[in-house]
């Protein structure tokens, strides 16, 4: 399923020769506020700095809730929103919780295009959305693995996602999704503690061990 | 050593594994083999170039005037500085703990001031009362608890603001909350039962007789009155009634006859054969997650339906290694407590742990 991120997208394609993702060792909050005022001023390299800092914790955040497959295309989408979207935002320090808000909203997206329309219906039980699965997301233990995560709880997904996935540990978490220190350790260990008993042997859902 | 030292000591323990919160402690080859594992799955995708940024144009509403002639500009400048210096030292120093108030909607009030505009100018501070009007919407945010969307005809007082314990009574209305702050930490009094956030966002009703329902839609929430417990996770909802209590919690895709039954099971004055009647509806109408809804019913029944009662649940959802039928029969709280965790909604203790913080004192709005 395509994205859909309309205009702009063809400059993102074109754009894919550039320096990687940079492993971020700190949260460096007030480098992100001159980042995003220089941004808000028309500064498109600071905004590919932006870019850097966070494209994995939003990546995280949709590999919680969207198809492996769909996943990098969403990334893209999110930060060409973000961007149109950056003069209205208030508070530039709040960058990463905003950021992290409108890849929530563009995973509820891809589930609402996804839906049959007679599906649709107001009801709390509406966070528990199966995830479908892709070819992609079929590759063996880690897949399975992945699975296990993205049937726990919604809070428990996301924190374990960055951790494990992204390798981002829970200080830089907290500080790139905008939420307390206090939480996401709460979530990261009460997470843990239930991917561990579904990956257990009596749970039957523990993947062989991998390689040789 | 009493079971309650017992789960704080195993919650400590479990938190204090530092290397799934910062890699500092020792090494846990589990989580290692998680790492090398799902790491492939890493995103490492490089920036991509940008289309141009078009920066807002801020400033275009100054008259051509100012822009023409500096001086007037500068003075222009410190005057708008002035201002906002002022503003500034208006609001900084009643920073006291508290709520910021903003109106969503129509006039909010906070005791007899009025709360306009969106930019959070109103606070509300302990001992203070929120109301809104059938025409205002409130939204109260507190940076290190959360947010709460106050709906029309609310009204709400904030009763504490302590750093562990964050508490406020609803006595009618409606709030949506959600909430980061660490489970157990933030409590809502309502006038027939106390609500526990347990990390999660819920929404909770109050109406007029001070019937509550309350509708959880990310995590889980703990509602408690004189020792009767409800644990209500994501997609569920439970109501509860003035000296009654907490009824049993539901998940809200259940069918309208299990609903229904479990409504005059909770809350009417049936006979005994009515109960035993309802209670065979809602065994028959119950799938695999309506465990939840079983589970509770284990202590609201009498012992010749909690013979029938074990059976069905454990059809539902075997009971794990460690509880025996007489166990569950006589209500032994650690074999309930060790059932609950195997239905796969959330580990009991985290709300065995924090409970002992707040239920000292818990006690129903309309108690105080």
């Amino acid at each position: 399923m395509g994205s859909g991120s309309g205009e702009g997208f063809g400059l993102l394609a074109a754009g894919f020769a550039r320096q990687p993702v940079r492993e971020e060792s700190a949260p460096q909050p007030v480098d992100d506020t001159k980042l995003v005022s220089a941004a808000r001023e028309g500064d498109r390299a600071a905004f590919g700095s932006l870019y850097d800092r966070y494209a994995r914790m939003v990546h995280g955040v949709l590999l919680a809730r969207v198809p492996v497959g769909e996943v990098e295309d969403l990334v893209q989408d999110v930060f060409v929103l973000a961007l149109r979207r950056l003069s209205t935002l208030r508070e530039i320090g709040s960058f990463g919780a905003w950021l992290a808000a409108i890849a929530r909203n563009l995973a509820s997206d891809y589930h609402r295009r996804s839906m049959p329309e007679d599906q649709l219906t107001v009801d709390a039980s509406e966070n528990e959305i199966e995830i479908p699965m892709t070819a992609g997301d079929r590759e063996g233990p880690a897949a399975a693995i992945l699975d296990a995560i993205r049937s726990l709880p919604d809070a428990y997904r996301e924190p374990l996602i960055l951790r494990l996935v992204e390798g981002m540990t829970g200080p830089e978490i907290a500080a790139r999704t905008g939420l307390t220190p206090g939480s996401v350790r709460v979530n990261l260990h009460r997470g843990m503690q239930q991917l561990r008993a579904k990956l257990s042997p009596s749970s039957g859902r523990r993947p062989e061990q991998e390689g040789p | 050593m009493d079971a309650g030292n017992n789960e704080k000591k195993r919650e400590l323990r479990v938190m204090g594994n530092d290397y799934l919160w910062d890699r500092s402690g020792e090494p846990d080859p589990e989580i290692q083999r998680l790492e090398a594992l799902l790491g492939r799955f890493q995103y490492n995708r490089p920036a991509p170039v940008f289309p141009e940024i078009i920066p807002a144009r801020r400033w275009w509403f100054f008259p051509i005037r100012a822009r023409l002639f500096p001086a007037l500009a500068a003075v222009a400048a410190m005057a708008a500085i002035g201002v906002v210096t002022f503003l500034v030292y208006q609001r900084k120093p009643n920073k006291s703990p508290g709520w910021d108030v903003s109106a969503v909607e129509g006039t909010p009030r906070v005791g007899p001031k009025a709360i306009s505009g969106k930019e959070g100018n109103g606070r509300l501070g302990v001992g203070q009362t929120l109301e809104t009007d059938l025409q205002a919407r409130a939204r109260l945010q507190a940076e290190e608890i959360g947010q709460i969307d106050v709906e029309p005809g609310t009204r709400l007082r904030l009763l504490n603001m302590g750093s562990g314990l964050k508490r406020i009574a609803l006595d009618r209305g409606t709030i949506r909350t959600y909430i980061w702050a660490p489970p157990g930490q933030f409590v809502v009094d309502t006038p027939s039962a106390v609500a526990v956030d347990l990390g999660c966002a819920y929404t909770l009703q109050v109406d007029d007789s001070g019937a509550g329902l309350v509708r959880t839609s990310l995590g889980w929430v703990g509602f408690k009155l004189n020792g009767r417990e409800s644990f209500i996770p994501a997609g569920a909802a439970c109501v509860t009634k003035p000296k009654v209590g907490p009824g049993t919690p539901y998940f809200e895709d259940a069918s309208p006859e299990f609903r229904a039954a479990l409504r005059r099971f909770d809350f009417e004055d049936s006979t005994s054969r009515q109960r035993g009647e309802d209670l065979a509806i809602v065994l028959a109408q119950s799938r695999g997650r309506d465990a939840l809804t079983l589970w509770h019913l284990l202590a609201r029944v009498d012992e010749s339906q909690r013979v029938i009662l074990y059976d069905h649940l454990g059809k539902l959802a075997p009971p794990p290694a460690g509880v025996t039928r007489e166990g569950i029969l006589t209500l032994d709280q650690h074999m309930l407590d060790l059932w609950w965790n195997e239905l796969g909604f959330d580990d009991i203790s985290v709300w065995r742990y924090w409970e002992r913080s707040w239920s000292g004192t818990a006690m129903p709005a309309n108690a105080k």
